[in-house]
């Protein structure tokens, strides 16, 4: 190549990167204080290819709010899940966070503790109101300190879904309903090469179903100790249950942590694992990706203490950061609207708003069962330290599996590794 | 081996010639490379398979070598999910601007290293070097801070001047070398003939350093190209993501789609095969001329 | 972002030994040698500077932030103030037992892949360097795992290595070498082999392409001559074809060891760190400590321990493999 064209070449490169860099980052300024403000909000809708959340918020939800409200205009990003704690954090440090976010419940008490979050019933008059109108258990999960960081934007709970082939082929007729049950199908279904329960891990979200419904417990009222309540006799006895059934070979060692095993979203279906615990956005996806599957939704299996879940979902939280709280505050309220949580709930995000939900269930009848089961659902710890507290469930839980330890050892362990957790700040 | 008579250096020049030229030892050696060439390939192999399966038949055993049913729907649902096709323009973007800023930089510098001698020249060397042993992830809240500082959040920009700045201390090493050993007549004879460094720098050592260029552009542009963590950080407007993380969008909370995830995979792979293809030859020049050099 | 697990891609088609052997190149015979200018110092730095500064700025500035943010308990909130707590965090990271496992598990994937990817990367050059067809072919096949993404080929092996995977079923159900599926991502070791596999296939190339630029400058007059007196080919390779290779095997085993501590992606796709951290290595570790339980100053004195490792093994390779050299020159 002649040098000369080559030196051309290269600067013309150089100014093609330049401009194209340049129009890229310009389109970043962000508006002047007059005209619209946009607002930025994070989320984790549309994980996993999933396009029916992503599809209400952009062609329902989103543009309802902006008819509403003409001077604001939403935009969302969708952050990969496991990231997302990542992308606060580091947010954080630089001061460089979005206006609202809907975060997952475990993260509201820890962030909120270090003023990430803003103190919503401080900031917003008709808080208690709106706070009423919510389940109260998912209400509880933005408490930290005496104030709330957020309101609750969607929950869920966990029920026994179960593959209607596996169990007839293993001569079952019906989900097992209760704890003997379960055990009492086990081996029939040993026999069929099937396991007779999945779940894909040890914290929190995957064992306090077994051990409410024992008659166990996690910690005393006011979440300070777990010494005395997580050791319990009742709670052992709701891991023991699985522990059983792990050392006999009927619950698959996804349990304790084995990534190569296969999940429960791809092993149910397939006739792998006759029953599960998951939750209400399985329909859609197993919609899409196994079309022939007709899963059977039932109660948790009930022991001593009944039939109890676990409830999940996630709240919107505003950042104590962004510039424009009034507006920010406006797309909370509209969060709580019949029109969002209406829209969310058909797509498997339930809503949080006690009177909607009757609506909900004429509406979306596949989630009956899990309106129902929210009833006597409880949420887990909602404490800073949340995300600590399930790797030590994870970590010390493990080796009543594998072998090593007794149940009652372990959860002592688990005990006295959580106490301290439960009361620090950060 | 065998013990030589005085018949002399030709007959074994001739016996070299006769094993090089095939027999049994040459079979054997293009078997063991074979199946070599087979075990690097196979796991690719696999992956273009699975692209084209749907969920049900992805983790199925026996595995399924050939897909049956086929389907292209993962590529389609990948392509048109997420804006995936701004995410690869984005990426191309900064891969192709970090790759030639970095090559200027990195060459000038290099040059500097290997043809002068200046108070500190091994001092300031060892310090770029230990860039290399730093890990990034450690670096990135800080680096945050300072892209803030620096109003380079949230833009291109800013990711290809902290990608370039990574890139320095490697490329510039590898470049060193080469440069070093480029022999001092040919820029001696252009010193004399008044030559300043610049003109050296642009018509002598950079045509000559060609195959050393090439490597590091093959390396510029991949490690750019699949920069995951630092694009996550400052990137907050999805029309300015790139595609490791429309990747990593794929795999949700709750299930994995295989053929999904794979058939992004195999889209975002092209380019980067496309530039190794394209530059490769020039290690066949630089692997030559130093057989030629003996 | 751009230094972790990068250096294993790094690939010199010039000879190594003209980096890491020192300054300059050796003496043409029969020429006076180039002595580099030494007038001009000015010009040398106006050189240096663009690239220099910008590494300064974005690099070393940050590096030396996150070492003092090592000694806090630092606060991720901007503006608010944190806890000076001196080497707190270092004492704790030394009756840390995980953190004490991730270093062994650094340590032990060292173990796992660095051999195997010198000897076999050397190996598959010696096959391939001869002027054979269709050389160039399978020089780009064994290339095309370098050059992949790591994202990409941890999602892989990840897949490969599931319990209903690849690798079981040629294991298990066709070659019947064990006898049942092993969930390799479960255990410790298991976990750990299932990792090393993908650094050895996705390195071998590179090696590889290293060995072949070596091999070609191994000096052919003197192999003839070695054969000529009678030694055989492993006579041969000691004498001759090692020492020529010697510089590119200290630069591929350093450059090796660099990428084995920073191994991030893979173990972190692939197991997670799990099951209960007993595939964790230290960049993982540091990852959780940092992002996950938000303790930036723990997680910083992690990467600093980390990176004090990596210095002074590389510094002892360098200082064992020149004293060697000097001894048999």
């Amino acid at each position: 190549m002649n040098r000369r064209h080559g030196s051309a070449l290269a600067l013309g490169a150089a100014a093609l990167c330049a401009s194209l860099l340049g129009a890229c980052s310009s389109a970043s300024t962000p508006g002047t204080s007059s005209g619209p403000v946009t607002l930025t909000f994070w989320g984790t809708y549309g994980n996993g290819g999933n396009k029916t959340q992503t599809d209400a918020l952009n062609n329902t939800i989103i543009p309802a709010f902006e008819k509403a409200n003409p001077d604001i205009k939403i935009q969302y990003v969708d952050i990969p899940y496991d990231s997302m704690l990542q992308k606060l954090t580091t947010g954080a440090a630089g001061g460089q966070l979005p206006d609202l976010v809907r975060a997952d419940l475990g993260w509201v008490p820890k962030l909120g503790a270090l003023g990430v979050f803003a103190a919503l019933d401080e900031k917003m008059s008709d808080y208690k109101a709106l706070a009423a109108a919510d389940y109260p258990g998912t209400v509880a999960t933005n408490l930290f300190g005496g104030h709330y960081y957020g309101l609750p934007l969607d929950t869920n709970t966990r029920v026994l879904i179960s593959n209607p082939d596996a169990l007839k082929a293993a001569g079952i007729a019906a989900p097992p309903a209760t704890f003997d049950e379960l055990k009492a199908d086990a081996p029939k279904l040993a026999a069929k090469k099937v396991s007779a329960f999945a779940d894909s891990g040890l914290q929190g979200w995957n064992v306090y179903p077994w051990i409410w419904s024992a008659g166990g417990s996690v910690t005393n009222a006011d979440q300070t100790k777990a010494t005395g309540y997580l050791n319990s006799p009742a709670s052992v006895a709701g891991v023991q249950l699985l522990v059983d059934l792990y050392k006999s070979g009927e619950i698959p060692n996804l349990i304790t942590g084995d990534k190569g095993a296969t999940q429960t979203s791809d092993g149910l279906p397939k006739g792998q694992y006759a029953n599960i615990l998951d939750g209400p956005w399985m329909t859609g996806i197993w919609s899409g990706q196994y079309p022939t599957f007709k899963p059977v939704y039932s109660p948790v299996p009930a022991g001593p203490g009944g039939s109890i879940s676990v409830t999940g979902g996630e709240d919107i939280v505003m950042t104590s950061a962004s510039a424009h709280q009034d507006a920010a505050e406006k797309f909370i309220r509209f969060t709580q609207s019949a029109t969002f949580q209406l829209a969310m709930a058909k797509t498997g995000q339930m809503s949080v708003v006690q009177a909607l939900g009757d609506q909900e269930a004429a509406a979306s009848p596949e989630l009956a069962p899990f309106i129902k089961q929210l009833a006597t659902a409880k949420p887990r710890p909602s404490v800073p330290q949340a995300p600590q507290i399930d790797t030590v469930l994870q970590d010390d839980l493990t080796p009543a599996f594998t072998g090593s330890e007794s149940v009652q050892a372990a959860l002592d362990k688990a005990a006295a590794d959580i106490d301290p957790l439960l009361t620090e700040t950060h | 081996m065998s013990t030589l008579s005085a018949t002399g250096a030709a007959s074994q020049r001739r016996a070299f010639a006769r094993r090089r030229a095939g027999g049994p030892g040459q079979a054997a050696r293009y078997a063991i490379l074979t199946v070599g060439a087979a075990v690097m390939l196979l796991p690719f192999a696999y992956m273009l398979s699975t692209s084209f399966k749907s969920q049900a038949y992805v983790l199925t055993l026996p595995p399924q070598f050939i897909p049956h049913p086929a389907t292209v729907s993962n590529y389609t649902d990948a392509w048109t999910s997420h804006d995936f096709a701004r995410y690869f323009v984005n990426s191309l973007v900064v891969a192709v601007c970090t790759t030639a800023l970095s090559l200027l930089l990195s060459s000038m510098m290099a040059y500097a290293f290997a043809r002068f001698a200046f108070p500190g020249r091994e001092l300031l060397y060892k310090v770029l070097l230990l860039g290399l042993m730093i890990p990034a992830m450690m670096l990135i809240i800080p680096q945050f801070v300072l892209a803030k500082y620096l109003g380079l959040l949230d833009s291109l920009t800013g990711l290809v001047v902290f990608y370039v700045g990574g890139s320095l201390p490697l490329n510039t090493f590898l470049l060193r070398g080469f440069f070093a050993a480029i022999p001092g007549e040919l820029e001696q004879a252009m010193l004399v003939d008044g030559a300043g460094a610049w003109t050296r720098y642009r018509r002598l050592i950079l045509p000559l350093a060609k195959p050393a260029l090439a490597t590091a552009t093959i390396f510029t542009f991949l490690a750019s190209w699949d920069e995951f963590a630092w694009s996550l950080t400052i990137i907050n407007t999805p029309s300015k993501q790139t595609l490791p993380l429309a990747i990593a969008l794929f795999q949700g909370e709750n299930s994995t789609l295989w053929g999904l995830v794979f058939a992004a995979s195999v889209i975002a792979v092209v380019p980067v095969i496309v530039v190794f293809l394209l530059f490769q030859r020039y290690f066949v020049q630089g692997l030559t001329a130093g057989a030629v050099k003996g | 972002m751009m230094t972790a697990q990068n250096p294993v891609m790094l690939d010199s088609a010039a000879p190594a030994d003209a980096g890491a052997a020192g300054p300059g190149p050796a003496p043409r015979a029969g020429r006076a040698p180039w002595r580099r200018r030494t007038a001009p110092a000015r010009t040398a730095l106006l050189f240096l500077a663009p690239g220099f500064l910008l590494f300064l700025g974005l690099i070393v500035y940050p590096m030396v932030r996150a070492f003092q943010m090592s000694f806090y308990d630092w606060n991720i909130v901007a503006g608010s103030v944190s806890r000076f707590i001196g080497v707190d965090n270092y004492t704790r990271a030394f009756h840390d037992p995980v953190f004490w496992r991730a270093a062994a598990n650094s340590a032990v994937y060292m173990a796992f892949t660095v051999p195997p990817q010198i000897v076999l990367g050397f190996l598959v050059a010696a096959l391939l360097n001869n002027k054979a067809p269709g050389r160039a072919v399978y020089r780009v096949l064994f290339y095309l795992p370098v050059v992949t993404s790591w994202v990409v080929v941890s999602l892989l092996f990840q897949y490969l290595f599931a319990d209903s995977g690849l690798v079981n079923w040629m294991l298990h159900d066709v070659t019947h070498l064990t006898g049942h599926p092993t969930s390799w991502l479960a255990g410790r070791w298991t976990g750990m082999v299932a990792v090393s596999a993908l650094g050895v296939w996705k390195g071998v190339g590179w090696s590889m392409v290293i060995f072949l630029a070596a091999l070609q400058g191994v000096p052919k007059q003197l192999l003839e001559a070695a054969q000529m007196d009678g030694a055989n080919a492993w006579q041969r390779f000691r004498a001759v074809t090692l020492p020529a290779v010697r510089p590119a095997l200290l630069f591929v085993t350093v450059m090796l060891v660099i990428g084995g501590f920073n191994v991030f992606t893979s173990v972190l796709l692939m197991t997670g760190g799990g099951p209960a951290d007993s595939t964790q290595v230290l960049l993982t570790y540091m990852y959780q400590q940092a992002f996950k339980n938000l303790d930036f100053g723990y997680g910083s004195s992690i990467a600093v321990v980390l990176t004090l490792f990596v210095f002074v093994l590389s510094v002892v390779q360098l200082r064992v493999f020149r004293g060697d050299e000097q001894e048999t020159a």
